[in-house]
């Protein structure tokens, strides 16, 4: 036995209280490693979105569609804006499962033509990709859709339209691959023109945002400024960012949740410390005979502190390491691969990262020491004759 | 011993002593191991002062088994208690050991006590998460010995207590005979020149208080260790070569 290993026993006086303290603090860890590997998944999302890629917008909102023609300034019908390699154009559709509406999914109606070379990590077999064409209620589906709904090629589905009302038949002609992970491959891609021309004059050739990709990266900027100036006067301006500028203002209302949350954990961690405090406040009020008999042995007001101290680092280390434990499993198992795959544009990596578990055990062991400060005092100011005339 | 006893008590302020047939061991020793000179022991209940003990003399020689007895409040603990550097005299002078503990400090009295002192509790305080073997190991924690020294001196206590086969049990799986032996090798496990022993048979059978007692004997006898134990108990009093009577403070 060494005093380092008597710290430790002590912890077992009361084990129904320790295991419940032990417990306790593992749930608020997990909830702070869950909060923590959300935002950090999320900035992931934001770092590993396409910078090469631009995104053209109403200037106003994205929600606010422009004129199809503005494509055609892009693709050489009209015109080519310096730098701008390929271009597409595409519509949120905005359709739902007809039973199970509760399951969002993405759905685009795009230009067939253009999509996939502008997007050209979601792979599709070229002869899935030419019966696509040729169909214009042909569908291309990502290959988590096709596993959450159980659909394959060849399938007639019938989605439920609530930005364009009514029922939408489509066939499911092919499956694309994501090849990288920032891909969301839960995605279902229709053809715009099907949807435009059901539409009734007043709404007929609009489109949500043009994307396009350029030369270099580092071009960005100057051919944003290009795009917005070609449009300045027109009647509708136009606001051009990279997919990444593009994910973090579509991602910055969530954000704002994802930040309070973070002020939740950090309350939740509060609490924990409190509940510390008063568990070994709680022990070292029923040890105080103990201690007396350890202060009468020779051992000096610092070994009781330490004693406190370290019984307090113990339970929260132990605490920690339980929050991980359940972390683990939960995030990397379950909810991580949920959310890569059916929200993988936002989070493709959703991993606890090495960081976020070792801030979580080293925050866990010092607001366990902080929330033992005050007992270790207490203790060791005990005076030894009043320590052992208290029974324990 | 026992007429040294009795003249040391004469000569140190009148402490009257019942002495019995020496043992041995006593009989070769004439120096004072504990020299309590003018000591008094004050308490405040708000204003009014209270002299639990009031300008005592005594001397206990080395290697005599004494016992303490007096009514509930006749000073016996706070004596214990002062001469085990638990406490220090409101005047007077106690020299323990060679050392005058009313002069120290208490990082230093606490080091004194770790190496000097063994203590046997009424109620034993072992520590119930620690098995035998590590109760009775506690207070080499202080001492710089390695692991393996430790544990084998800790099994030696238990042997010379007879509890040998009882190492890796914990407290709540003893009897209390059995605690209060473990007890005893936890005070004997530094070598100490003194065990204070405040009420050990309190809370035993007349069995158990038989084998505690005889181990206090044999500890005095065989080890020559100084023994002064506080008690109610006439029988365990008896046991004592010298039996001192306190009330009021004062030696009787």
């Amino acid at each position: 036995m060494t005093l380092g290993s008597l710290t430790v026993k002590n912890i077992g006086h009361n084990w129904l209280r320790t295991m419940l303290t032990i417990v306790g603090t593992g749930i608020a860890i997990l909830s702070f490693v869950m909060i923590r590997t959300t935002l950090a998944a999320w900035e992931q999302g934001v770092e590993n979105a396409a910078q090469d890629r631009l995104s053209t917008i109403h200037r106003v909102t994205f929600v606010m569609p422009m004129p199809k023609r503005y494509f055609d300034e892009f693709n050489g019908q009209r015109g080519r804006i310096p730098g701008v390699k390929a271009a597409t154009y595409i519509n949120w559709f905005g359709a739902k499962h007809p039973t199970r509406e509760s399951e969002f999914f993405a759905n685009l109606a795009v230009d067939s033509a253009t999509f996939f070379d502008v997007y050209n990590e979601m792979s599709v077999p070229a002869d899935r990709l030419e019966a696509w064409r040729a169909n214009p209620q042909g569908a291309i589906i990502g290959e988590a859709l096709a596993k959450q709904f159980g659909w394959k090629v060849g399938d007639e589905v019938t989605l439920v339209g609530t930005i364009y009302p009514g029922d939408w038949k489509f066939k499911i002609e092919g499956i694309y691959v994501a090849t990288k992970k920032s891909v969301d491959r839960a995605q279902f891609i229709l053809h715009w023109k099907y949807v435009n021309e059901t539409l009734p004059e007043g709404r007929k050739d609009q489109i949500g945002w043009i994307a396009s990709t350029i030369e270099s990266a580092s071009q960005a900027a100057t051919v944003s400024q290009a795009i917005d100036a070609k449009f300045e006067d027109q009647e509708i301006q136009t606001r051009t960012m990279s997919e990444r500028a593009l994910n973090m203002e579509f991602l910055g209302g969530a954000s704002a949740i994802l930040r309070a949350l973070d002020v939740v954990s950090l309350v939740i961690l509060g609490i924990m410390m409190l509940i510390l405090g008063n568990t070994i406040a709680m022990g070292v009020r029923e040890r105080t005979h103990e201690y007396g008999v350890l202060l009468a042995l020779g051992f000096r007001p610092k070994h009781i502190a330490t004693f406190v101290l370290g019984e307090g680092i113990t339970i929260g280390l132990l605490g920690g390491g339980v929050g991980l434990l359940m972390a683990y499993p939960l995030i990397e198992q379950g909810m991580g691969r949920w959310l890569e795959e059916n929200m993988g544009a936002y989070f493709p990596y959703f991993s606890i990262p090495t960081s976020v578990a070792l801030v979580a055990m080293g925050l866990a062991a010092a607001l366990a020491a902080l929330a033992a400060v005050i007992p270790a005092y207490n203790a060791s100011k005990l005076d030894v004759i009043d320590a052992l005339r208290r029974l324990g | 011993m026992s007429e040294a006893s009795s003249q040391e008590s004469d000569e140190t302020g009148g402490a009257k002593a019942e002495s019995k047939p020496k043992p041995p061991a006593v009989a070769k020793q004439a120096k004072a191991i504990i020299e309590c000179k003018g000591i008094t022991r004050s308490f405040w209940r708000g204003k009014e002062r209270l002299d639990v003990l009031d300008g005592l003399d005594l001397e206990i020689p080395e290697g005599s088994f004494e016992a303490l007895m007096g009514p509930s409040g006749s000073g016996k603990t706070t004596l214990l208690n002062l001469i085990a550097g638990l406490d220090r005299p409101t005047a007077g002078k106690l020299v323990v050991a060679g050392t005058e503990v009313s002069a120290m400090g208490d990082a230093a009295l606490a080091h004194w006590r770790s190496q000097t002192i063994g203590f046997v509790f009424q109620h034993f305080n072992l520590i119930p998460v620690l098995t035998a073997l590590e109760n009775v190991e506690l207070p080499l924690l202080l001492t710089k010995l390695p692991s393996s020294e430790r544990k084998k001196r800790a099994q030696i206590a238990l042997r010379v207590v007879g509890l040998e086969d009882r190492m890796h049990h914990r407290p709540q799986q003893l009897s209390g005979g059995q605690e209060q032996r473990v007890g005893i090798a936890r005070a004997i496990v530094h070598d100490p020149k003194i065990i204070v022993a405040d009420e050990p048979t309190g809370e035993l059978d007349r069995k158990s208080a038989g084998e505690v007692l005889n181990l206090l004997e044999k500890l005095n006898r065989e080890f020559d260790k100084t023994i002064l134990m506080v008690t109610h108990d006439p029988v365990a009093a008896e046991r004592a070569s010298v039996l001192r009577r306190l009330d009021k403070g004062k030696l009787l």
